[in-house]
């Protein structure tokens, strides 16, 4: 891990994720528009550019996050957007470049989260992700570690569990490749105590597999 | 599992000698009163009274220091302020005690920093001595079958339910409330703040306890939360485990905090680790203690087929379908008799008046006398499709018409019918006006091990929480 940084950028949080065996969506780091723009081409569009530094955390309100960006005149007119609207937002900030990565397709939308409690220490949460998480609060909580049965009853227990099955006619969702996830993350957790807090937001769970979109790290 | 737990925990529950510290002969202190409950709940062995300015209390001599007392002894109730307990527990070293449980309170759930240092110091010495705590800020140990109560010498029956109490309050109400409904305990622990000896060790005790069938706990928080969802996981295999998490809401976690110095968690986070755990949550005292009750009760019992008698005389219809609602609604299944038992019960009390499908309404055997009444009960208990049945029984319709006696006589028969076959049977009793008369017949009922309940919600809930456990425990 890295030492002396408390919130790991998203293509520090994925790299540990993906070596943890966690599937994440290919994520590089840019210096240069010129490489963004060669990551966009090698990767294939449409692509997603995002702030990359550890002093922003709200990487979207200060205009750190740009969307669906299909050519490499787009993806070059973006980085530059991006890298200037941080430096008016956070003129202090150290920014080492965006981070590029291909749009992953539309899937359901889930967070899955680590946090630590004062009694039992490591606790993930899991639930739907976007409106349903944050209105009506439909998570799911178990201690680390996490074993097979308790990530299916966790995934059982929101109420929202019929959306991950199927509804007008859409197709169910792999729900071994959440518990998959949940019990991989769980074992992260275990084996990384100075995590403090993770986020896997969102997480796109897809009829054959479950793919973490987003990925933010904080260290004790 | 934990078999070791019992030889470590015999100076626990069955001490041979008892010293209490802090008796007074001229004023009215806790010491004294620990002194005479413990008399007058007939401990079998010598209680010894302590207290510095000596003296006597009734006709025993109370020891100036425990150093003073012939021979060793096994167990120390202290009541004395807590500036004393460290030297205490030298004297303590010195007699070779080897349980003391600290009534004395005024420790990290005072005052976080001071009260957590001098409790380290207390662990330490106890340490060195191989002296167990209990506590400190409880009220310890009561084990009704070895005559050793926390309860002003009261004593209820010695039974199958083990009990672990972070509060003394609420073990006193749990003991007081079994009392009442005939839930009998095995033992009950209330251990305060838990430095030494807490919850997973007392779990861990019960669950290795050949006198204990089902265990109960109330907890505000853990000091060690890894070690009590492991406890928790392997006990809920062995016994059945019922939990009350106290200070589920802001003001209940501040109350907890400063009531034994426990941190705040989350309430989904402790309902999700006794989920994971395999232990049944619990909301309140009526939950907790309706629980234990089934759990006591009923043994070889699965299914969640009920069927429903709403009515022993008039008024049975609302109420049927009032208590169907309560029963769907809480997990168990109201389904229709089969043909041959609603034939039957049509040719004996007729089908006019009467609702034959389940909930069931007989209202109309009033007419034809008891044994007619009795024979469509027995016919409804014997359909292979029920599983349990639940009668309800009010008090205020059914005096008037059968009479105190007729009544007595009907409970007889539920009485003789739970025991002459396996399916549970379970009285609903709601509150009315004839309140005297009600008590009077819970009373008869619970005395022959039928189950009373105050409302069908609470029965169901409770049925439910069984089932819960057998459920948990075969998926895991």
């Amino acid at each position: 891990m890295i030492k002396g940084q408390k919130l790991l950028t998203e293509v520090e949080s994925k790299e540990l994720l993906k070596k943890a065996g966690i599937p994440v969506v290919e994520t590089k780091l840019a210096r240069t528009k010129q490489e963004a723009i060669a990551i966009s081409k090698e990767m294939g569009f449409p692509v997603a550019l995002k702030i990359s530094s550890p002093d922003v955390v709200h990487k979207s309100d200060a205009g750190g996050v740009k969307l669906g960006l299909s050519s490499a005149a787009q993806v070059g007119k973006a980085y530059s957007e991006i890298i200037s609207s941080i430096e008016k937002a956070y003129p202090e900030a150290e920014i080492q470049g965006v981070s590029v990565q291909r749009m992953a397709e539309p899937g359901v939308e889930m967070i899955l989260g680590m946090s630590k409690d004062p009694q039992f220490g490591p606790v993930l949460m899991f639930g739907l992700g976007g409106v349903l998480v944050e209105v009506l609060k439909d998570v799911s909580f178990r201690i680390v570690p996490v074993t097979e049965r308790d990530a299916r009853e966790m995934i059982r227990e929101i109420k929202g569990y019929p959306i991950l099955e199927g509804y007008r006619g859409k197709k169910p969702v792999s729900i071994p490749a959440l518990e998959q996830l949940i019990v991989k993350l769980s074992r992260f957790v275990e084996e990384n105590p100075q995590i403090k807090e993770l986020d896997l937001n969102p997480v796109f769970a897809y009829p054959d597999k479950a793919l973490a979109v987003d990925a933010r790290i904080v260290l004790e | 599992m934990f078999e070791e737990k019992l030889k470590e925990f015999e100076p626990v529950f069955y001490p041979k000698s008892i010293a209490v510290i802090g008796v007074s002969a001229t004023s009215l202190k806790a010491g004294s009163a620990w002194f005479w409950s413990l008399r007058s709940a007939g401990f079998p062995g010598p209680i010894y009274p302590v207290g510095i300015s000596g003296g006597r209390i009734g006709e025993f001599q109370i020891f100036p220091n425990l150093r003073l007392i012939p021979g060793d002894i096994d167990y120390v109730i202290v009541s004395t302020p807590r500036q004393s307990v460290l030297e205490l527990l030298d004297d303590c070293a010195a007699k070779n005690v080897k349980v003391v449980q600290f009534f004395t309170a005024g420790f990290s759930e005072l005052n976080a920093h001071d009260g957590r240092k001098l409790e380290e110091q207390m662990l330490e010495k106890a340490r060195r001595s191989n002296i167990r705590i209990i506590g400190p800020n409880c009220i310890g140990v009561y084990c009704p079958e070895y005559k050793f109560s926390f309860l002003m010498g009261l004593l209820g029956e010695s039974g199958p339910v083990g009990f672990v109490s972070q509060s003394g309050g609420i073990a006193t109400k749990v003991v007081t409330i079994g009392m009442n409904r005939h839930i009998r305990y095995s033992k009950v622990i209330s251990f305060g703040n838990g430095i030494d000896l807490n919850a997973s060790d007392f779990l861990q005790y019960l669950a290795a306890d050949p006198k204990t069938k089902a265990i109960g706990a109330y907890l505000e928080g853990t000091r060690d939360g890894a070690r009590l969802l492991n406890t928790m996981k392997a006990v809920a295999k062995i016994k059945p485990l019922v939990v009350w998490k106290g200070g589920r809401t802001e003001a209940g976690a501040q109350a907890a905090l400063s009531h034994t110095g426990s941190l705040a968690t989350s309430a989904a986070i402790w309902s999700a680790m006794l989920r994971q755990a395999g232990a049944i949550e619990v909301h309140n005292l009526e939950e907790l203690t309706d629980t234990l009750l089934i759990f006591q009760q009923l043994k070889h019992w699965r299914g969640v087929n009920a069927a429903i008698i709403g009515g022993l005389a008039d008024g049975g219809g609302g109420n049927s379908v009032a208590a169907g609602d309560a029963c769907m609604e809480n997990g168990l299944k109201v389904p229709l008799l089969t043909p041959e038992t609603r034939q039957q019960l049509a040719k004996l009390v007729g089908d006019v008046g009467n609702i034959l499908c389940n909930p069931v309404d007989v209202s109309q055997a009033q007419f034809r006398g008891l044994p007619t009444l009795f024979q469509a009960i027995e016919l409804i208990v014997r359909d292979t499709i029920v599983d349990v049945v639940l009668i309800q029984e009010d008090v205020d319709i059914l005096l008037p018409i059968y009479s105190q006696k007729g009544l007595e006589e009907i409970n007889q028969f539920f009485i003789e019918l739970g025991k002459k076959q396996h399916k549970p049977i379970i009285v609903v009793l709601p509150p009315g006006s004839a309140e005297p008369q009600r008590l009077q017949i819970e009373q008869q009922l619970l005395a022959g091990n039928i189950p009373v309940f105050s409302s069908m919600e609470r029965a169901a809930k409770a049925l439910q929480k069984f089932n819960q456990h057998f459920n948990q425990q075969e998926s895991k």
